[in-house]
């Protein structure tokens, strides 16, 4: 048989210790598991036993593309970073993160589809990667710099065209909230592996390739990527490019409520200087590799750090915009996010972290004198620069802040505890991330949606509900005339119902609240939730963009119907394998019980798919409630659903197996034993 | 008033002719000098890609698209006849097109004249011929004199030389650039373009 397309056959497996490198077949794995988040899991269910901790060297860093990646194919800049996270708690387990930009696509043109590392180094070393051969290199003069330094050492090195996946002090001091950071703010930073990276004395991974992905039907992911670029791109609507905020149009990204580069700055000091043509600030649109959209925005300026911020690492800091109420987002708010960057330490842990201490400082669990951080001043510069100074090199309260908030708020215990739930909604053993979406406009001033709360309880990270599902929601809102933040479940309902017949097969599953307006109807919450995995997985394994994709909700047209069948037919198009939309649901749900199993493993049950007492307690914005016991039906419908024994939230033998994964069945077999 | 106005317009009218009539006379030697090696005269190019580097947001999408769409799917920006170099930490993003120069150093320097003008299209675009090139690189070289980095680009698989040559009068990169950096610029009289317009880029 013809070799499929896509995949480029290497998997590239670094070993530190004995300073080993080897490789192993693509095909191994694929097309079973995909690529992504779906080899990962496979990878790490061979290779990591609940034992392993995450910082051990037996641990694995795995650094995996898809198919798509390299190719023409929209958003195929992205790729994953999976293995065992640190962040992860109170139980370290598999988990995963999502990375952008350019890094992707020159690590497949090196001749890689994937990269393992285990081990450990005996002193500081960075991984070269180049056209089909890697070498491991001396990296103690790279130790101890920041991200953008190192990166810069990097290119004088090798040329400005490699790129690099690096970690700063907070990583290098194995921080459970460290990132990996390439170019000037794409980030892995949920999971952790900044400090798995640290752990193994490793600072760097440069990647540098001439080769080429070879695409099984060329002319016909042209003619899906046109037909994307014209869901998606501003120019193929007509509009004019030299003129940045037109009316009129809505780009598809988060419902259409955000424009190309406006994910950086609010309204503020900042924004007015760029728009100020003498100043020398600027924001222009950034793209990621091969994305038609450019959400992100670069900002420069003289006296600032450039880059680009994303949403967790531009919105960082709002507390800045309180204490400067007259500056409104300041140069100080950007700033602290390009601090956390050259860090290396994730905003988006940050975004919970601080305003927790500040919650703590107010009932008195806190002092100045005991942390050592000018708590009465949260908002300046100086609080913030000390913070992260103080997380970075685990100095005094740093180290316990560095062991991510949901640890820290765990060893201080009692109210300080409690005071963390508001961030930290999950609990059990497989909590440990933040979020805020368990509510239609955030917790806890928003509205309760079932299909939300189900979503929070199953996954072992943050959801990643503000991506597709609730983007869906947002998009209604925006239709409306109202916004994420002031949406209303009963105005939004009606705009939804053509979207989620053509999604989830029926109108009624837009109808999350029962007619009388009191209660929530949790009736299509598990199949709602089912296909949002689905969706998920496939667009983590494929990869293709969080932000983009699945592509529910049409802001452009009158019924605001999307299309799921893009991403099946850019993997059929790029790998010449054939993939419908229904099959690609299978193959996710395999990926999604194989996850499961993985979380069994390392301890993860029925009891542990729970949210904090706090969520049930709290009347939203409508006066409805989550009730335990409605989430408790819908996670056995959930179960049942999907093959698990709804006792135990386990996978069962005979799902496993007819899902083709019998060495996982035995393998969780014997564990039981 | 009125009728000295008139005089001036006239006597303004009398210099730009003669202008006028220089430049063509310039235009017409200089065309005389752009010759193939075999003594053929080169036509001007009837159309070139532009690039407004201060929209462009370096998703190098151009790049991968020229690839997918001249390389048979093979995917890769070195094999991209369009190059966009970017500075990533300043965000500096430059689109490096090909000039379809007025007198080009690429044609001129093939050994084989594997070097041509496309003529099926009309686009009068400077092409190689892959069936007649040897992979020698002195286009390649030639270009790199003036422009960096050069524009035609080795391909190492097929050991051949690859150059824009606006995929025949619709170029894949300006039709997918999502921002609208990229356009086509059309002149049925020919484009006086590129070296030796301009030297360096």
């Amino acid at each position: 048989m013809r070799k499929p397309g896509g995949w480029v056959g290497r998997i590239l497996r670094v070993d530190l210790t004995d300073r080993r490198i080897s490789e192993v077949s693509t095909f191994d794995y694929v097309p079973k598991f995909l690529g992504g988040r779906g080899l990962g899991a496979k990878i790490c269910w061979d290779e990591v036993p609940p034992e392993v901790g995450a910082f051990d060297p037996e641990n694995r860093l795995i650094f995996a593309t898809g198919p798509l990646q390299g190719t023409l194919a929209p958003t195929s800049g992205r790729f994953m970073v999976l293995g065992k996270s640190p962040q992860a708690a109170p139980t370290e387990s598999f988990c995963r993160s999502g990375v952008g930009g350019h890094w992707a696509p020159e690590l497949k043109w090196a001749g890689y589809d994937a990269l393992i590392i285990q081990g450990r180094a005996s002193n500081p070393v960075y991984l070269w990667i180049t056209d089909k051969r890697a070498e491991i290199l001396d990296a103690s003069r790279l130790w101890g710099l920041d991200t953008y330094q190192a990166q810069r050492a990097i290119w004088k090195l090798h040329g400005n065209k490699t790129r690099v996946m690096v970690i700063g002090r907070a990583g290098e001091n194995r921080s459970r909230i460290a990132s990996i950071l390439t170019d000037s703010g794409d980030a892995s930073g949920q999971g952790g592996f900044g400090g798995v990276m640290g752990s193994k004395n490793l600072k760097a991974i440069a990647v540098r390739g001439t080769g080429s992905v070879t695409v099984a039907r060329p002319k016909e992911l042209m003619e899906i990527t046109a037909t994307i670029h014209k869901l998606f791109s501003r120019k193929s609507l007509r509009s004019n490019p030299y003129e940045p905020e037109e009316r009129g149009f809505k780009y598809n990204i988060w419902g259409g409520g955000y424009g190309r580069g406006s994910l950086s700055l609010l309204p503020g000091e900042l924004l007015d200087l760029c728009h100020d043509p003498s100043s020398q600030y600027s924001q222009t649109p950034d793209g990621c590799f091969a994305c038609p959209v450019s959400c992100r925005s670069h900002v420069k300026g003289p006296d600032i750090t450039h880059g680009v911020a994303f949403c967790a690492q531009s919105y960082m800091y709002l507390e800045s915009m309180i204490h400067q109420p007259e500056k409104g987002y300041s140069k100080i708010t950007w700033q602290a996010g390009k601090l956390a960057d050259l860090y290396g330490i994730n905003a988006y842990e940050l975004m919970a972290i601080i305003p927790w201490l500040s919650d703590c400082y107010r009932e008195k669990l806190i002092t100045e004198e005991q942390t050592g951080l000018p708590l009465k001043e949260i908002g300046s510069w100086n609080f913030i620069s000390r913070l992260l100074h103080k997380i970075a090199e685990r100095e005094g309260f740093g180290d316990i802040l560095a062991e991510g908030g949901q640890r820290a708020a765990a060893k201080l215990g009692g109210k300080a505890e409690k005071l963390s739930w508001l961030y930290y909604p999950r609990a059990g053993k497989f909590g440990g991330f933040r979020e805020h979406w368990v509510y239609l406009g955030g917790f806890p001033t928003g509205y309760a949606v079932p299909p939300l709360a189900l979503m929070w309880a199953l996954d072992n990270r943050d959801a990643l509900v503000s991506h597709s599902f609730i983007s869906m929601l947002w998009g209604a809102a925006f239709t409306v005339g109202q916004n994420a933040l002031t949406a209303v479940p009963e105005k939004i309902i009606p705009v939804l119902k053509p979207v989620m017949k053509a999604v989830y097969g029926s109108e009624k599953a837009a109808e999350f609240i029962q007619p009388d307006g009191k209660s929530l109807d949790w009736t299509w919450a598990a199949p709602i939730v089912k296909r949002y995995y689905e969706h998920s997985m496939l667009k983590d394994s494929y990869i293709v963009c969080d932000i983009l994709f699945p592509y529910l909700f049409n802001a452009n047209s009158a019924d605001h119907v999307g299309d799921t069948t893009l991403e099946s037919k850019l993997f059929s198009a790029v790998t010449g394998l054939e993939m419908n939309e229904e099959e690609s649901y299978q193959k996710a749900e395999m990926l999604c019980t194989l996850e499961r199993a993985l979380a069994v493993r390392d301890g993860r049950t029925r009891k542990d798919d729970i949210l904090h007492d706090l969520y049930f307690e709290k009347e939203d914005a409508g006066g409805r409630r989550y009730h335990r016991e409605d989430l408790e039906r819908s996670k056995s419908q959930y179960y049942r659903l999907m093959g698990w024994d709804p006792r135990t939230g386990t996978p069962t033998g005979t799902t496993l197996e007819r899902l083709g994964l019998k060495e996982v069945a035995e393998g969780l077999k014997r564990r039981r034993s | 008033m009125t009728r000295e106005v008139e005089r001036r317009t006239v006597l303004k009218g009398f210099t730009l002719g003669a202008i006028g009539l220089a430049s063509i006379t310039t235009i017409g030697k200089f065309l005389q000098i752009l010759t193939f090696p075999n003594g053929q005269k080169v036509a001007l190019a009837k159309a070139v890609i532009l690039a407004d580097r201060s929209l462009c947001s370096g998703c190098r999408i151009c790049e991968i698209v020229c690839a997918n769409f001249n390389s048979e799917g093979r995917n890769s920006a070195s094999l991209s006849r369009i190059i966009l170099e970017k500075e990533y930490l300043r965000g500096e993003y430059q689109p490096k097109v090909c000039h379809q120069c007025a007198d080009p150093p690429c044609l001129k320097a093939c050994p084989v004249t594997a070097l041509q003008i496309e003529r099926q299209k009309g686009t009068d675009a400077r092409i190689i011929d892959e069936r007649v090139c040897i992979g020698c690189r002195r286009c390649v070289e030639a270009c790199s004199q003036y422009f960096k980095p050069s524009r035609p680009r080795f391909d190492e698989e097929k050991k051949r030389t690859i150059k824009c040559h606006l995929c025949f009068g619709e170029p894949q990169c300006v039709k997918f650039c999502p921002l609208g950096v990229l356009r086509l610029e059309r002149s049925e009289r020919g484009l006086l373009v590129g070296y030796p317009v301009i030297k360096e880029d």
